[in-house]
């Protein structure tokens, strides 16, 4: 009995001298809030500090570079989409993750559909030369890709980056199809058929369907890559009508670096379109990405 | 396997056969021209002389290249450490008891929003927080009474690829801390409160409980900042484009300016040859020492 008792005792007193005191709980919880919020506000500042920057003169600027602006100047985004025709570089981003997105989502569903349900031959090396793209790294690939763009003559034709695009994608997406279709019994296929449904015609009707999920995430993490794509938009293109905004925004900055507040209301227009998706969807979209980092 | 819904061969053929050749042209192409590129030299795209082997011989005397090397080391380094070890300490942090669900999913959400952003713009915000005269650095440093740490933060030669490093981790933290958390949840609540039962601090918990327990996922952590390191490119582009002289450059960086910046196509073909193997061997020299840990559990 006595002994049970100072067991308790024990397991209280140990209790007692941890983190359960109330001003150590107290102290613990604040740092907790603390530190991951003043990091959390390390990355949302710069955003929201080119955001009001935006409306500031360059003279403001230069007298203080961190205060709130006086009044509304407008000047800096009617200079962004007049002058710099940003406009024009957000549309050819667009256009190409358009385009990107459609192939990608084709290609990895047919892909990974058939590496996942049936074997055959050349299955391995077709599998084996998907690998490939995980190892070797785009960049050590864009010269040799830009001598044979030069080559076939696709230099400064705005789709010439869709392709190279698609490849860099191609390999973790069909990797998620493949495993998220070892996950779909073949018994639809199988009823279907004795339904009298051609292969194609369930491919496209019953089995695209299902696959929805993973087509999202697929979606999700290409839109993100491709909108944001540089290397292959920096050899391609030469002609500043088809700059997509990551290509643009580098140029300018030799340009006009000296017009702060200018340039940050460029940053901020690019920034926008990630910026609102994002708020939107920022659950569906970390998990998406993570999925895809995994996987691939 | 499913013989009795395999469609005819024709069929399969058609279906894959398209996106296979895309695929051989678009990217294994390149990287067979690379190769055959590497023997020669290049005056203009269309005007090619062999040169044997003379590309090769100048990779292995070139001390830029070998330094580009050291730097993408350096960065494999660094981020790892920050990256993963920031991401650690926040998710153990995040995921206390002690802390509002709701607010730690807040504060993951903002966290990691840098994660979406391009490098470019990364890189461009980056600048600007380390210019000399407007940054946001240095007028934090005189605001806090450190006047004398000013300085041009993306001009110094010795400290640049610790500057540039800084972006780049604060960029990823929200990654490895998404993955983190996420293999966290999956550990049973039960062991912490076990632990908890026991006295267990937060750190304790940390150390015995959820790092032994997730080994596993870090080790896909160190992997994924293993090969984006190695191949770092956007970030110092837009940051330095490799500067001051080449201090800061990265083999991607090299090779890319080798190529447009001194019209050596041929070396660059080389370098780009260089940056394959190297990727190959250190990814599979970092799969086998992770497979090493594995078999030890």
């Amino acid at each position: 009995m006595s002994e049970h008792v100072k067991s308790i005792n024990s397991v209280s007193k140990k209790r007692h001298n941890n983190a359960e005191r109330p001003i150590v709980k107290l102290f613990a919880r604040i740092l907790l809030y603390a530190i991951p919020g003043i990091y959390a506000i390390t990355c949302i500042f710069p955003i929201v500090w080119l955001f009001y920057t935006s409306f500031r003169t360059k003279t403001q600027f230069s007298k203080n570079v961190l205060a709130l602006p006086e009044y509304l100047y407008l000047e800096n985004f009617k200079y962004v989409f007049t002058e710099l025709n940003v406009g024009r570089y957000l549309f050819n981003s667009a256009r190409i993750t358009f385009f990107v997105l459609v192939l990608v989502l084709l290609f990895s569903f047919i892909n990974g559909y058939f590496i996942s349900r049936f074997r055959f031959r050349f299955r391995n090396i077709l599998y084996a030369t998907y690998m490939c793209n995980l190892f070797i790294p785009i960049h050590a690939v864009l010269v040799p890709t830009y001598i044979l763009i030069v080559k076939v003559g696709l230099q400064d034709k705005w789709y010439s980056i869709i392709l190279p695009i698609v490849c860099m994608e191609l390999t973790t997406a069909t990797f998620l199809v493949q495993s998220y279709i070892a996950t779909v019994p073949p018994q639809l296929e199988e009823a279907a058929a004795i339904d009298g449904s051609s292969f194609t015609r369930t491919l496209f009707t019953i089995i695209l369907p299902t696959a929805k999920p993973i087509l999202v995430t697929i979606g999700i993490i290409t839109f993100f890559h491709c909108w944001n794509e540089f290397a292959y938009s920096l050899i391609a293109y030469q002609n500043e009508k088809n700059f997509t905004i990551s290509l643009a925004l580098m140029r300018f900055k030799g340009e006009y670096f000296t017009d702060y507040p200018r340039i940050m209301a460029t940053i901020f227009v690019c920034i926008m379109p990630a910026l609102i998706l994002y708020s939107l969807f920022s659950q569906q979209i970390i998990k998406g990405m993570m999925a895809g980092a995994i996987k691939g | 396997m499913n013989e009795r819904i395999k469609p005819k061969n024709s069929v399969m053929a058609l279906y894959l056969v398209p996106i296979y050749l895309v695929y051989l042209c678009v990217f294994i192409l390149p990287v067979i021209l690379a190769i055959y590129f590497s023997f020669f030299n290049f005056r203009t795209v269309s005007s090619k002389t062999f040169v044997g082997l003379f590309n090769y011989k100048k990779l292995f005397t070139d001390p830029l290249l070998l330094s580009s090397l050291k730097n993408n080391l350096y960065l494999v380094l660094v981020c790892m450490i920050g990256q993963i070890g920031i991401a650690f300490v926040f998710a153990n942090m995040l995921y206390s008891r002690l802390i509002n669900p709701k607010v730690s999913n807040f504060f993951r959400t903002v966290i990691y929003f840098p994660v979406t952003l391009s490098a470019v713009i990364i890189g461009y915000v980056w600048t600007m927080i380390y210019d000399y005269h407007f940054g946001l650095l240095n007028q934090l440093l005189i605001s806090f009474g450190f006047p004398d740490a000013v300085k041009a933060w993306l001009t110094d030669e010795r400290s640049i690829m610790t500057v540039v490093s800084i972006p780049m981790i604060w960029q990823y933290v929200g990654f490895h801390l998404v993955i983190i958390m996420a293999a966290m949840t999956s550990i049973d609540k039960e062991v912490y409160e076990m632990a908890e039962i026991d006295g267990a601090s937060g750190f304790r918990k940390a150390v015995s409980i959820t790092f032994p327990l997730i080994k596993n996922t870090l080790s896909v952590c160190v992997l994924l900042c293993v090969s984006a390191n190695m191949k770092a490119f956007d970030h110092i582009l837009a940051m330095t484009n490799g500067g001051p002289g080449y201090s800061s450059s990265v083999l991607a960086l090299y090779a890319y300016k080798i190529s447009f910046a001194e019209n050596n196509l041929g070396y660059g073909n080389t370098v780009s040859v260089a940056i394959m193997v190297v990727m190959v061997i250190i990814i599979a020299g970092a799969k086998g020492i992770m497979s090493l840990f594995k078999s030890k559990e």
